[in-house]
C-alpha cells in the first residue's frame, strides 16, 4: 500500500518546510501573547498555539516516513554551550 | 536640542504623548501580523497539497488547510469588529495603512538598542567555539 511506504523525496521536503513554518508560527504566537493588550486577540492566539501543537505532532508523525529520517536524541548532540 | 527642517524629530521614546492610543496601535499591528501568518499558512498548505501524493500527508495537509481557513475567518471578523481592519471602507483602510507605516518608520529611526548586543562573556564558554563559529 502506498500510504504505508516511505515518502517521496519531494514530499519529504514539502513536509520539512511545513514543519518549520508551523514551528516558527507557534513560537511567534506564543511570544506575541505576552505583548498583546486585547484579551480576545490573546485568546485567538492561544487557540492557534493549541492547534499548532497538535499540527506539529501530526506533521512529525508523517515526516518520520521521510527517506532521510534518523533517530532524534533528547538533547542537541553538540550543545551550543559545550 | 536642535531640529532641522529636513529631518524633524517627531517621536521620542520618553515622551508620554506617545503612550496615547499605544495599546490599540500595538494590538492592530499584532493582529495584522497574526492574520498574515495564518494567511501564509493557508497558501502554503494549498501549494504543498499540489505537491503530495501520499494519502496520510494529503489528509493532514487538507485538514490543516481547512483549520487555517477557519482561523483566518475568525481573525478577520475580530479585526473588523475592533476597527483594526476596514475591508469595506477603503478610504479608512488607506489612512490606516499609511498611519501604521509612518509610525513604524518613526519608531525604526529611534536608537533603541545598545551598540554591542553580542553578550559574549555571559556564557560559560564562547558559543560555538568548538566548530569555529566564533571566527565566522
Amino acid at each position: 500500500m502506498i500510504n504505508n511506504q516511505m515518502l517521496a523525496a519531494h514530499e519529504s521536503l514539502e513536509l520539512h518546510e511545513a514543519l518549520n513554518l508551523k514551528t516558527l508560527n507557534l513560537a511567534k504566537s506564543k511570544l506575541m501573547q505576552g505583548l498583546v493588550f486585547d484579551q480576545e486577540l490573546k485568546d485567538l492566539m492561544q487557540k492557534d498555539v493549541e492547534q499548532s501543537i497538535l499540527a506539529i505532532n501530526n506533521l512529525q508523525a508523517v515526516y518520520a516516513k521521510a527517506p532521510f529520517q534518523a533517530p532524534v536524541p533528547e538533547f542537541r548532540p553538540t550543545p551550543i554551550l559545550n | 536640542m536642535t531640529f532641522t527642517e529636513t529631518d524633524p524629530i517627531k517621536m521620542d521614546y520618553v515622551d508620554p504623548a506617545n503612550a496615547i492610543n499605544m495599546p490599540e496601535m500595538a494590538d492592530m499591528t499584532f493582529a495584522l501580523d497574526f492574520l498574515i501568518r495564518v494567511k501564509d499558512g493557508v497558501r502554503y498548505s494549498a501549494i504543498a497539497l499540489t505537491e503530495t501524493i501520499s494519502l496520510d500527508a494529503r489528509a493532514l495537509l487538507y485538514a490543516q488547510l481547512h483549520q487555517g481557513i477557519a482561523l483566518h475567518q475568525e481573525i478577520t471578523d475580530l479585526m473588523v469588529r475592533k476597527k483594526w481592519f476596514h475591508p469595506h471602507e477603503l478610504h479608512e483602510q488607506y489612512q490606516l495603512d499609511n498611519f501604521s507605516a509612518n509610525n513604524t518608520v518613526a519608531i525604526a529611526k529611534m536608537n533603541l538598542y545598545p551598540e554591542d548586543t553580542r553578550r559574549k562573556g555571559m556564557f560559560d564558554r564562547t558559543p560555538d567555539e568548538h566548530v569555529g563559529g566564533n571566527q565566522a
